[in-house]
């Protein structure tokens, strides 16, 4: 997730709610399929490992990662704050590697999270989430972590940078002693090309406190990524059936000590591809 | 929605159904006020629920004897085709639909946790004149908290939607045939038993929408084993449920930009055959109580 799986996923849900942001104008198209409050996006993606911000989930066999976000516009308008948007969404990953049908549990589903948000979209296009995050594992693989994170945002000539803070209720990613508290700082320049969508996410991970926990402590650096990805249209914004594409991209991540040492080497390369839709 | 779900697994009959109720239910609202322009003229549709019961029994299969039994569940439907021949539509319904539990097979259980049951699916229904429609299921039903084995299953469902004819009444007879594959002994069951089962439910949800608040269906069904379905002691019960219920859906206002809603709450009771009466700690009547709320978009 930490590469890319999730984040395009997010990436995803983003568009939506940037629609919906933008929802007046949108809903205004003639044949627009949804003009109305309630929105859907999905997407299905293949990869070769998984990362979740950095910690090594799995690089053995196919990883699949079907996705759903429901999102509802409770409000959209003018004024300081434009939008106010609840989502509800679930992320997958199926695995079968170690982790998955070749693993002790013979079971493909590694990872279900369960993910309830609430954005608000200020103008200037500025952004402010929360969201709860409930991840689980039907297989058995890991104990459930619940978590609350904060998000901010905000569109700037293309590059979209953002800041998340994370904090683990119950449960710890690392699997340490201690629950942790988690830093992210990115961003997503991207440029329209022929008709398709470049973007080049960078991100920084980084433990605020027990997040990365090792041999020698607490780790502060997690993980830096720095990646590309294509997107690329498969329908018109007017097809009844949504706005489908395919999308493909690669990450580079280059991991800090107590996590190079979980994967046995300090930097991967994740490569994922899939298709997508809004409605 | 119990009663129609008959309990869990027709998943997309109770979203059909409740859509359809829904929709049925909203005409009056809707025509009371100005036409409320439509939210979602496009060719998906979302819809959802969440129910509340006191029991949760699957094809008379009991699966908890305490605490009580919530179902959120989710459909996404796509309208592939829709023509004037002999095939009037094409659809393609994919979703989940869920147990959460509290008592003895949930969190007050070994695993001591709340995710009995997670089931996925994906139907291709194909409709024609007079209503008659044929869908085929694919299911998976599967235990999050390791309850059971997971199950797979092919599902066959002719069904008539007579509410053309009928004009607020309706009877909606239909008839499911289903059988488990992949199975093992003892795994992959509905029923945990040795072989895999094969099993035919006939029903009706006779229903009335004349009334301006509400919706009211009393759904009837025959649950049979055709084959190992049933399984008891080494041997195969043929009769495996009646049941008859009752469900009132109320619109809870017009169909608007979220879509529409509806609360809606029934009864059912269930009669067992030899094996479920067995499974439900040999009482041979079974209550069943809920209430929901549900949308379609």
């Amino acid at each position: 997730m930490g590469g890319s799986g999730r984040a395009r996923w997010v990436a995803a849900a983003a568009c939506v709610v940037s629609g919906l942001l933008m929802g007046t104008s949108a809903a205004q198209t003639v044949g627009d399929p949804n003009p109305g409050a309630i929105s859907l996006s999905g997407s299905m993606d293949a990869s070769n490992a998984y990362l979740f911000r950095g910690l090594p989930q799995d690089d053995t066999g196919l990883i699949l990662w079907p996705a759903a976000d429901l999102s509802v516009a409770l409000r959209s308008g003018g004024g300081t704050l434009r939008s106010v948007t609840v989502s509800l969404g679930t992320w997958n990953s199926l695995h079968t590697g170690v982790t998955g049908t070749d693993g002790p549990s013979g079971k493909l589903w590694y990872e279900s999270d369960f993910s309830a948000s609430v954005g608000l979209g200020f103008g200037g296009g500025v952004t402010f989430a929360t969201a709860y995050t409930s991840y689980t594992s039907p297989n058995g693989a890991f104990a459930t972590v619940k978590e609350l994170s904060l998000k901010v945002g905000a569109r700037v000539h293309g590059v979209s940078p953002y800041a998340l803070v994370a904090f683990e209720l119950e449960g710890q990613a690392d699997g340490g002693v201690v629950e942790g508290r988690y830093l992210e700082l990115g961003a997503a320049p991207s440029v329209g090309l022929a008709g398709a969508t470049v973007s080049i996410p960078v991100k920084l991970g980084i433990s605020l406190e027990g997040y990365y926990e090792g041999l020698e402590g607490d780790e502060r650096f997690g993980f830096f990524s720095v990646g590309g990805n294509i997107t690329v249209p498969l329908t018109s914004e007017q097809s009844r059936f949504g706005r489908w594409n395919a999308h493909g991209g690669a990450d580079y991540v280059r991991l800090g000590d107590a996590n190079a040492l979980r994967l046995g080497d300090n930097t991967k390369v994740i490569i994922s591809a899939g298709v997508g839709f809004s409605y | 929605m119990f009663s129609i779900r008959g309990v869990r697994r027709t998943t997309t009959v109770v979203a059909a159904a409740t859509l359809m109720l829904g929709l049925a239910g909203t005409r009056a609202w809707a025509q009371a006020a100005a036409e409320p322009a439509d939210p979602n003229p496009g060719a998906l549709t979302i819809t959802g629920n969440f129910d509340f019961l006191n029991q949760y029994m699957f094809r008379g299969i009991r699966q908890n004897s305490t605490g009580m039994a919530m179902w959120p569940s989710f459909d996404l439907g796509i309208a592939a085709y829709s023509g004037e021949g002999g095939l009037k539509s094409v659809g393609i319904n994919i979703g989940t639909w869920n147990s959460l539990h509290t008592g003895d097979t949930g969190q007050d259980g070994p695993s001591g946790k709340l995710w009995y049951e997670s089931d996925f699916y994906a139907t291709l229904g194909l409709g024609f004149g007079g209503g008659f429609a044929l869908g085929t299921t694919y299911t998976a039903y599967t235990s999050p908290n390791n309850g059971f084995t997971t199950v797979k299953e092919i599902m066959f469902k002719l069904g008539v939607d007579d509410s053309a004819q009928l004009g607020k009444f309706s009877m909606k007879p239909y008839a499911i045939f289903a059988f488990e594959f992949g199975s093992e002994e003892g795994t992959g069951q509905a029923d945990g038993g040795l072989e895999a089962g094969k099993y035919l439910e006939l029903g009706i949800a006779p229903g009335y929408t004349g009334y301006s608040r509400a919706a009211i269906a009393v759904p009837i069904k025959l649950g049979m084993s055709l084959g190992d379905y049933y399984e008891l002691a080494g041997e195969d019960n043929k009769f495996g449920y009646f049941s008859i219920g009752g469900i009132v859906t109320v619109p809870l206002g017009p169909t608007g930009k979220f879509g529409a809603w509806n609360l809606h709450f029934g009864g059912e009771y269930q009669m067992l055959g030899d094996t479920t009466k067995a499974l439900n700690g040999d009482e041979g009547n079974q209550f069943i109580g809920s209430v929901g709320f549900g949308f379609s978009y």
